[in-house]
């Protein structure tokens, strides 16, 4: 029998649904036995706060704990809702980066992908990037979510999608291990590959991560073959520092659009560069709220900083398929205000932390 | 004037102020200037710029450089005098002014002899120029070992600029990045370059953090690197970076002569503010030590403590926090010598965050002494007894050996002694030199090789 589902979880792809409704919806959804995922109507026995009745608003999402660390071992099952049995409305699992411990696997929906894909479209649309253009993806593939995003996004534009394998995690290993030169050669060895592809292919969309496009921005037959087909770079991944991006943008890539793209795997998503910022401007990033959120905080306090002071993200992701509140994350950044009826805040110019539960950050190429 | 000094990057497109930058500040942590650090990407491209960039002919090279240290030492430079320059490297590096008005001079100097002091390093049985006429007949070509040379500089001492106009003039293109305790001598000297007729594309500032400075010395073809042990033995036995590490200078005083030499003994350690490599780390003396101990601790006590841009001051000026940890090592090595000055320790606190470190003279009772080895950036010096019998093992590893000896078969070992770099008899100090003389070696043995050469 069906579930009858609160339609503010199922509001139409197009738009999106009033903020507070959503986390309220979406609390009586993961926190009652006949909808919720087994890992939180499990862990709601040990919170000392009702989610149902003490969730209502975004500042009330703060009460979670940060529960991050428990990806590294749940079960996948435990983390797809009752309220969503059919495997068919599984779209896949996928886990973090590694780039502090263990990876986290997070589940993703039917339904949550072709939400991101709509935002993702409207996004692409408001850039003014035409349909039907090809798509050379230079992310990490097998369990990272980086690459089925434009698996299913040229499914939805039409075009062709041309990829290559990457393994982020081997570069952390080289970095780690102190054998950098082994990380150059694989980062050679994927350029050497992206070569073969814009020599022979026509791409009108590059993705590509911050340290694998300025070792691109190296070769003067890469850059020629860039801007002669390139219509946009989205770079994704790693951080951009504010003068290198100034560098690409009018010196390297004059005529191709870069966006930079500040994603999550553990929130499903990210958060677009801004629209219409100048080459001067800081790299401002607008996450898909309501259902994905940002707060700046001192980490120290747990209090917000002021806007254009420097903190530690917070994200959050409250839908119908998942819900993964208050997650500390690695990055520092510029707390911004939002756009318009945007939940939480906006971020710019965001920066790894030198370390994380003790240990160093490597970003790697991804 | 308004606001701290902008030492922007001197890129390949000309200045670049980055949004990334460091503020560099006096020794009592007052805000100076700001640096701007350049990303990778900046390096590697302006580092591929220079490679790409086109060769100057030999005679407006040489007049280019020339006319670039008279610049530099005479000449209002980005809004800065040459004193307004000299008092923020005194002021930031913690050198006496007059330490840094002698470099001013130097640099001048280097730059006006630095083909001629370049070309004493050819063999003499090469040619400059494949059109000379005894090419006609075959002979030996001195040519470059690359186009691209980079500079790891440090911050010790401005005089580490001297060097690589060198490589200038023999028509390299050159990259320097500067220390963070002294930008200003390298981004006046190369806007002075830049001014005197060298292209954007010839010679660079790229101010950079720790983890992108590799790439600097991996795009280019030779490099020289200045630091400590540690970086000495990085590139050990690498043929294409030559590293400069400490000095560990030395004197030897044989027969019962010191006290005529006392002056140039003193020189030795003290002169420069004891912060360069030619500076006097240890003295070798040939009988009982502890007269010649005494008397350089009376003599280098008598040094007053001093801000860094009085024209009086001698002695060098850190942090106090630097300072204290300077004092602190030091002290834990010498424990087990006899102190005959700075055994309570060296710092002598100026009361506004920065300290005068003072002189300080230990007495080994071994010329094997693990401390003679020991380089501190101030007149710091152990005395050792010495014999004949030791001959010349303790003497070894050093840059500059003055040697008050007239024994030929010493000096004969000496001369011959591979680890020792310069070998000055008689009253010289360690920090003699002369234009044309090499300082370690001609750098022109790095940058230059010759090839066989014979035409129609």
């Amino acid at each position: 029998m069906p579930k009858r589902i609160d339609p503010v979880l199922d509001c139409p792809l197009d738009e999106v649904p009033d903020a507070e409704a959503l986390i309220q919806a979406a609390m009586r959804w993961h926190f009652s036995a006949e909808t919720g995922t087994p890992y939180w109507l499990e862990r709601a026995k040990s919170l000392d706060f009702d989610p149902i009745g003490d969730v209502r608003t975004f500042a009330d999402l703060a009460l979670f704990p940060n529960i991050v660390n428990e990806l590294r071992t749940v079960p996948a099952e435990e983390l797809i809702p009752n309220g969503l049995p059919e495997r068919s409305e599984l779209f896949g699992v996928f886990e973090s980066g590694g780039t502090t411990g263990a990876p986290k696997r997070v589940v993703c929906m039917v339904d949550w992908m072709r939400r991101w894909l709509a935002f993702d479209n409207r996004n692409m649309d408001a850039w003014g990037l035409p349909r039907g253009l090809n798509w050379m993806t230079m992310v990490p593939s097998g369990p990272h979510m980086a690459s089925a995003r434009p698996r299913e996004q040229v499914r939805s534009r039409g075009g062709i999608l041309f990829t290559i394998d990457m393994d982020p995690r081997w570069v952390k290993k080289c970095i780690v291990e102190g054998r950098p030169e082994d990380a150059e050669r694989y980062l050679d060895h994927l350029l050497k590959q992206a070569e073969f592809l814009l020599k022979t292919q026509n791409i009108g969309i590059l993705t590509i991560s911050p340290p694998l496009l300025e070792r691109l921005a190296r070769s003067d037959l890469l850059v020629d073959l860039v801007n002669e087909k390139v219509r946009m770079i989205v770079w994704q991944g790693a951080h951009m520092g504010a003068d290198t991006r100034h560098i690409l943008r009018t010196e390297v890539f004059p005529e191709v659009k870069l966006r930079g793209f500040y994603g999550s795997t553990m929130v499903l998503g990210g958060a677009f560069e801004r629209m219409d910022l100048t080459d001067d401007d800081r790299c401002v990033f607008d996450p898909f709220s309501p259902y994905i959120s940002y707060s700046v905080i001192d980490p120290e306090t747990g209090a917000a900083v002021e806007y254009g002071e420097r903190g530690q993200v917070v994200m959050h992701h409250v839908s119908k398929g998942q819900l993964l509140p208050n997650n500390l994350e690695r990055d520092t950044a510029i707390r911004v205000k939002p756009l318009p009826g945007q939940l939480g805040d906006s971020v710019a110019d965001v920066q790894p932390v030198a370390s994380f539960h003790g240990k160093p950050v490597i970003e790697g190429v991804y | 004037m308004t606001g701290p000094i902008q030492l922007d990057a001197l890129g390949h497109n000309g200045a670049y102020r980055s949004r990334d930058r460091l503020t560099v500040s006096d020794v009592t942590g007052t805000p100076v200037a700001e640096l701007s650090l350049v990303p990778r990407l900046f390096v590697d491209r302006a580092m591929a710029a220079l490679r790409r960039a086109d060769g100057v002919p030999a005679d407006r090279r040489v007049a280019a450089v020339t006319q670039a240290g008279r610049t530099f030492a005479d000449a209002m430079i980005d809004g800065l005098s040459v004193s307004d320059y000299q008092y923020a490297v005194s002021r930031v590096c913690g050198l006496p002014i007059s330490v840094v008005r002698g470099t001013t001079e130097a640099i001048r100097d280097a730059a006006a002899h630095a083909y001629g002091n370049a070309r004493s390093a050819r063999p003499v049985g090469a040619v400059d120029h494949w059109a000379d006429p005894s090419t006609r007949t075959g002979t030996a070509l001195w040519t470059r070992r690359g186009d691209v040379f980079a500079v790891h500089a440090s911050g010790n001492h401005p005089g580490v600029h001297a060097l690589w106009l060198e490589a200038l003039a023999l028509g390299y293109r050159v990259a320097v990045r500067p220390s963070r305790r002294d930008p200003f001598t390298p981004h006046r000297l190369i806007t002075a370059l830049r001014a005197a007729g060298f292209g954007d594309d010839q010679v660079v500032l790229l101010p950079t953090a720790h983890s992108v400075a590799g790439d600097i010395i991996g795009g280019a073809d030779l490099a020289i690197v200045y630091g400590d042990d540690a970086v000495v033995n990085k590139y050990a036995g690498n043929s294409t970076v030559r590293a400069q590490g400490p000095g560990r200078s030395k004197i030897l005083l044989t027969g019962q002569t010191w006290r005529s030499h006392l002056d140039t003994v003193i020189s030795s350690i003290a002169s420069r503010a004891g912060t360069a490599c030619v500076n006097t780390t240890a003295v070798f003396v040939e009988g009982d030590p502890t007269p010649v101990a005494q008397a350089i601790a009376e003599e280098l006590s008598a040094i007053p403590s001093l801000r860094p841009e009085d024209d009086e001051a001698m002695l060098p000026v850190k942090p106090l926090a630097t300072a204290r940890a300077m004092e602190e090592f030091l002290l834990g090595r010498a424990e087990g010598t006899k102190a005959w000055l700075g055994g309570d320790g060296v710092v002598d606190d100026l009361g506004d965050g920065s300290a005068v470190i003072r002189p300080a003279v230990f007495q080994v009772d071994d010329a094997a002494a693990p401390q003679v080895g020991v380089e501190m950036g101030f007149p710091c010096v152990w005395v050792a007894p010495w014999s004949r019998a030791e001959g010349i093992r303790p003497l070894r590893n050093t840059l500059v050996l003055t040697a008050m000896t007239d024994d030929e078969r010493l000096i004969d070992e000496l001369v011959n002694e591979p680890t020792i770099g310069n070998v000055y008899v008689g009253d010289h100090p360690t920090w003699w030199f002369r234009p044309g003389v090499p300082h370690d070696g001609y750098l022109g043995e790095f940058l230059m090789r010759t090839k066989a050469i014979i035409r129609d």
